[in-house]
């Protein structure tokens, strides 16, 4: 086999890659390019939820926490530190009220900052 | 001629996983290798008997960073046997479509590491920059890269819009051609054929003794393949040959599973154009009714299998994972013995270890 029928078959995909726009984004300063189906941070829709615990049954991180004071007071707290992103909230929940939106989960250095308080729900029937 | 003994690894220049080997050499030969494994066992057995089913989907989906899909297939496969289950069809071909793409891509993966480690930085680049057109149809369908959490035991948890199809049919005809590209550097290129012919030859015989499977067994003759010898999901209802080759060295590991991902792309084809209306997932039940069950579904690497046994609550009381790593590392000691040292990684990578899975 010469040399040159050994080389021709990566010569065209050589020249290709010389003229290809960059693949790459700089981010922080520029947004990253998230797919529409992207798992990202976690929101609820707190008129929809309504404490049952079934997304912190079935989480498999351990990174939802339902706090109960009474029947109709609740807080839902979302700690993203520990979890995966791996929609099996959104899978549970029977409301409907969860959803993990196309946004890239914020950095820090302090652990605190991600703990979240998804729901805080009154007792207003009480 | 004196004897001297190399320790390599577990962190070395070969392998990104933790691996270590013990290589007597005598000059530039191996004489006598000896392997050592389990510093990535991260004891994932037990967890899942800590964990509920639907729990345990995501731990499983954790065990291989890259057939992440696979391993939830088997595990849901075999929970909705327990179940007595019915999967819709929609879903199982929307699962068997994550399959081929995760076979796709770990195989691109792979042939990017092999040529890395034989000094093909070039091929190296362009596999893994060809790699993301496959992942990037994932992510689109799934919202991840890597751990797509698709699966769900009685069904999957996304769907393909109709008008999305066009598109993974463009992306798939762009990785084809450059699929032609990378089949034509193996069978052709000098450099390619300088490294990997000769190299790491394990017989049909060896293949069958350490029980071998995937494409390392299918490279030595061995025409054995879960998808075609007992369909699971809708591969009874797809057209696909098994590829084989019969010189059982690297050269043939890499054409066998370059064809592979010629025939993935086919068989996704086939699912998107066949792709059945109907439900994602049926209703589960929480706990399982006791008994055992053995799940076998086709790997990027070979055959995986899954043992569950339920007791009846809604926590396994035990799962066994035997991954497609696992019979490959017993041969290293025969590929080892007698080759040039400058050939350990080609070998190393030539097999397509996951350490990850085989530790557990």
């Amino acid at each position: 086999m010469s040399r040159r029928s050994s080389l021709a078959h990566l010569l065209p995909e050589l020249v290709r890659t010389l003229f290809a726009r960059r693949a790459t984004v700089r981010f922080p300063s520029e947004p990253p390019v998230l797919a529409e189906a992207y798992r990202g941070r976690g929101v609820v829709h707190a008129e929809l939820c309504v404490g049952c615990g079934l997304c912190v049954r079935d989480c498999p991180a351990f990174a939802l926490e339902l706090e109960r004071e009474g029947r109709h007071r609740f807080r839902l707290v979302h700690f993203e530190d520990r979890c995966a992103y791996c929609g099996q909230c959104v899978d549970s929940c029977r409301q409907d009220a969860i959803a993990l939106v196309s946004e890239f989960p914020r950095a820090s250095p302090c652990r605190t900052a991600f703990t979240r308080v998804l729901v805080t729900h009154e007792a207003s029937e009480e | 001629m004196s004897r001297i003994t190399i320790p390599i690894g577990p962190q070395h220049p070969a392998l990104k996983e933790p691996l270590s080997f013990l290589l007597t050499v005598e000059g530039e030969r191996i004489v006598e290798s000896a392997l050592r494994i389990g510093y990535v066992h991260r004891g994932l057995e037990r967890l899942f008997q800590d964990r509920s089913y639907v729990q345990n989907v995501h731990i499983a989906e954790r065990v291989c960073g890259i057939c992440s899909h696979i391993h939830t297939t088997a595990y849901c496969q075999g929970v909705e046997a327990l179940l007595g289950l019915e999967v819709p069809r929609r879903a199982l071909y929307v699962r068997t479509l994550l399959c081929e793409l995760e076979r796709i891509h770990s195989h691109l993966l792979w042939l990017g590491v092999l040529a890395e480690h034989i000094g093909f930085t070039t091929v190296f680049m362009y596999a893994w920059r060809d790699r993301e057109i496959v992942l990037d149809i994932m992510e689109d369908l799934s919202g991840g890269r890597v751990a797509h959490a698709v699966n769900a035991i009685g069904g999957v948890r996304i769907d393909i819009e109709n008008d999305h199809i066009p598109a993974i049919h463009a992306r798939l005809d762009e990785l084809e051609r450059q699929m032609e590209m990378f089949l034509g550097v193996i069978q052709h290129e000098r450099t390619f054929q300088a490294r990997t012919r000769g190299v790491g030859c394990l017989t049909q015989e060896q293949v069958q003794r350490y029980c071998v499977v995937g494409p390392v067994a299918r490279a030595s003759g061995v025409a054995m393949d879960i998808r075609r010898d007992q369909p699971y999901a809708v591969y009874d209802e797809l057209s696909f040959r098994v590829i084989t080759a019969d010189e059982g060295d690297v050269w043939a590991r890499t054409m066998v599973r370059a064809l592979e991902i010629v025939e993935s792309m086919g068989m996704c084809r086939q699912l998107l154009d066949k792709l059945p209306e109907g439900p994602l997932a049926s209703r589960a039940p929480r706990r399982v009714p006791a008994g055992l069950v053995i799940s076998r579904c086709e790997a990027p690497r070979g055959e995986l299998l899954y043992v569950i046994r339920s007791d009846g609550s809604d926590r396994p009381a035990r799962v066994k994972i035997r991954t497609p790593t696992l019979p490959t590392l017993a041969t290293l000691k025969d590929q080892l013995r007698g080759v040039h040292t400058a050939d350990v990684p080609t070998i190393l990578a030539g097999v397509d270890l996951c350490i990850a899975c085989a530790d557990r």
